[in-house]
């Protein structure tokens, strides 16, 4: 053993996490983001009466999380494929334009969606005897609301992945979970302090996960959540996408080829 | 012969880089099946220039006009017939040959049918057939450059951009491909843009040449006219006694010249060398070996990046 060759070892990748903020995601993001989701879930349970359903609404919110973090996360790594394979200034010499890129990227996205969405309301079937898809019919319109929402926040890490390359692309999988505390996957707004809710109203997906949780206590969706959810997703749809537009834009102004 | 490509006034300046200018107001043209040389030294523009062209850097000023239509305004339709390949990229090593060929393939509107009887043709021609479903990261540089080519061929465009197409490949592999590009202008008639460092390459190649440096075009002629204006004829003397008699000549003259322990190798103008050998005679100098080297766009080449550093 050589010490010498250790500490290189040791300094080759001390190098890489000091490389910037993003590299240190592991150190802090990831952390706070458990604790925070895990933290909130347990005052909940144990400031309320046990729900009988427990055990279905936080794996239906497992599930329903999972397509919202899907949609996101396929776009941007689709992205990152093509820099990881130095493809991207092949791709777009061609007559491809961006908007058939997102278009071709998401057909992919909804089809990897319905494995993933399948394969997990199986899992939970077979291993806890719990069925997801207890809410019924429900299930497809607040599935589109959540997928909507992972676009969303795919497009935005998109723009900051193609105006920045390489040194920012944790951001794929980053910011999908920078919004899940606020969105009330596992427990009801109410948990949240006050500020905080005001931003978790602000977001689609809060909505939808809200009358879920309704809608396994067997009560009635109101209907004005699910329309407030696709207010805000088309406008945030409309405003990610025409960020991605510009960012791709100064890219091409810095060229693509930088990025490679 | 028709222009296919107008270049006008083109200019990149990079903000970022305290307004770096790097393509400096140049303008050009691409014929109809001509073979056009993109050479500079490093940092000259070159590739600046061939990324504008293809839209994924966008131009700060100037106009790019594809067949007689503005490229900022028909991008897409114009790109439909214009390939590109360049050794500094790949293709996605996780697929195979076929499947990244037929991707490229529905890019440019074939069906994966016809994508396979347009590149299975190429493939045989370049030898990596036996390739077709392997995947790109079992190919060997020099095959991976092939396929490159072959991914641009197929698509038969009416233009080619070529990156640097045979930058660290063996010499058999840039031969096959030099000879490739002559056979394809020769057949069909395409257009072909070319940057290189091997100016041998460049010279055997092309049939005019465009020299950039420092962002501007600081030639545009034949490659054998370029070369002529090197004016670096090399006189190349092997001298058993009388070595430092000669150095002394050629620098009393102002010469420049290189030397080891028994030779000199002496830059002069075409017209200057029978004057040169005959002071040596007078000077009762004896040469035991003599070659007189020509000069090539290599000279030329070596003198702008000289001027340049």
């Amino acid at each position: 053993m050589s010490w010498s060759r250790i500490r290189a070892v040791f300094f080759r990748y001390l190098y890489v996490l000091l490389k910037g903020p993003q590299q240190l995601s592991d150190l802090f993001y990831w952390p706070l983001i458990d604790i925070l989701l895990w933290g909130l879930t347990s005052v909940w349970i144990a400031t309320t009466h046990i729900e009988a359903n427990l055990p279905l609404i936080l794996m239906t919110g497992l599930i329903f999380w999972q397509i919202t973090w899907r949609g996101s996360v396929d776009i941007s790594i689709s992205l990152l494929n093509e820099f990881w394979h130095r493809n991207l200034v092949n791709l777009f010499s061609t007559p491809l334009k961006m908007s058939e890129w997102g278009l071709g990227v998401i057909l992919l996205c909804l089809c990897k969606l319905c494995i993933t969405v399948a394969f997990g309301v199986l899992a939970v079937y077979l291993l806890y005897s719990l069925n997801v898809f207890a809410i019924g019919v429900a299930f497809l319109p607040l599935a589109a609301m959540l997928l909507c929402f992972g676009w969303v926040l795919g497009f935005l890490a998109a723009s900051l992945i193609i105006y920045w390359g390489h040194q920012v692309e944790s951001i794929a999988w980053m910011i999908g979970y920078l919004f899940a505390p606020f969105s009330a996957v596992f427990y009801p707004v109410s948990v949240l302090p006050e500020w905080a809710q005001n931003i978790s109203w602000c977001l689609p997906t809060t909505y939808i996960f809200e009358g879920m949780r309704l809608l396994l206590k067997q009560e009635a969706f109101p209907m004005h959540y699910f329309w407030i959810s696709l207010g805000l997703n088309i406008l945030y749809l409309s405003l990610s996408i025409s960020i991605f537009h510009y960012a791709f834009r100064k890219s091409r102004e810095k060229g693509l080829a930088r990025l490679e | 012969m028709t222009s296919l490509l107008q270049v006008r006034e083109l200019t990149k300046t990079y903000p970022s880089k305290e307004n770096f200018l790097a393509v400096d107001h140049i303008s050009f043209d691409l014929k109809k099946g001509e073979i056009l040389g993109f050479l500079g030294p490093n940092g000259s523009g070159k590739t600046t220039t061939i990324q504008m062209l293809l839209g994924t850097l966008l131009k700060t000023s100037g106009s790019i006009h594809y067949f007689g239509k503005d490229f900022s305004l028909h991008r897409e339709e114009i790109l439909q017939s214009i390939a590109f390949a360049s050794t500094y990229l790949s293709l996605p090593y996780i697929l195979t040959v076929q499947e990244n060929l037929e991707v490229l393939g529905l890019l440019y509107g074939l069906s994966r049918k016809e994508s396979r009887k347009r590149f299975e043709p190429l493939l045989e021609r370049f030898n990596i057939l036996s390739y077709l479903n392997q995947r790109v990261s079992a190919l060997s540089a020099g095959q991976l450059t092939r396929l490159m080519m072959a991914k641009a061929f197929f698509i038969e465009p009416k233009i080619v951009l070529l990156d640097e197409p045979t930058a660290s490949l063996d010499p058999d592999i840039s031969q096959d491909i030099c000879s490739f590009l002559l056979e394809q202008r020769d057949k069909t008639g395409l257009s072909i843009l070319f940057t290189s460092h091997k100016m041998e390459e460049v010279a055997e190649v092309c049939d005019r040449v465009i020299f950039l440096d420092r962002g501007k075009i600081i030639a545009d002629d034949l490659p054998e006219n370029l070369a002529k204006k090197s004016s670096c004829f090399r006189l190349k003397l092997i001298i058993v006694d009388h070595l430092e008699k000669t150095i002394a000549l050629a620098t009393k003259k102002h010469l420049n010249y290189t030397s080891d322990h028994r030779s000199i190798e002496i830059e002069l103008e075409e017209q200057d060398i029978p004057d040169f050998l005959h002071t040596l005679s007078l000077e009762g100098i004896v040469y035991t070996g003599i070659h007189i080297q020509e000069p090539s766009l290599d000279d030329y080449f070596l003198k702008i990046a000289r001027g340049t550093r």
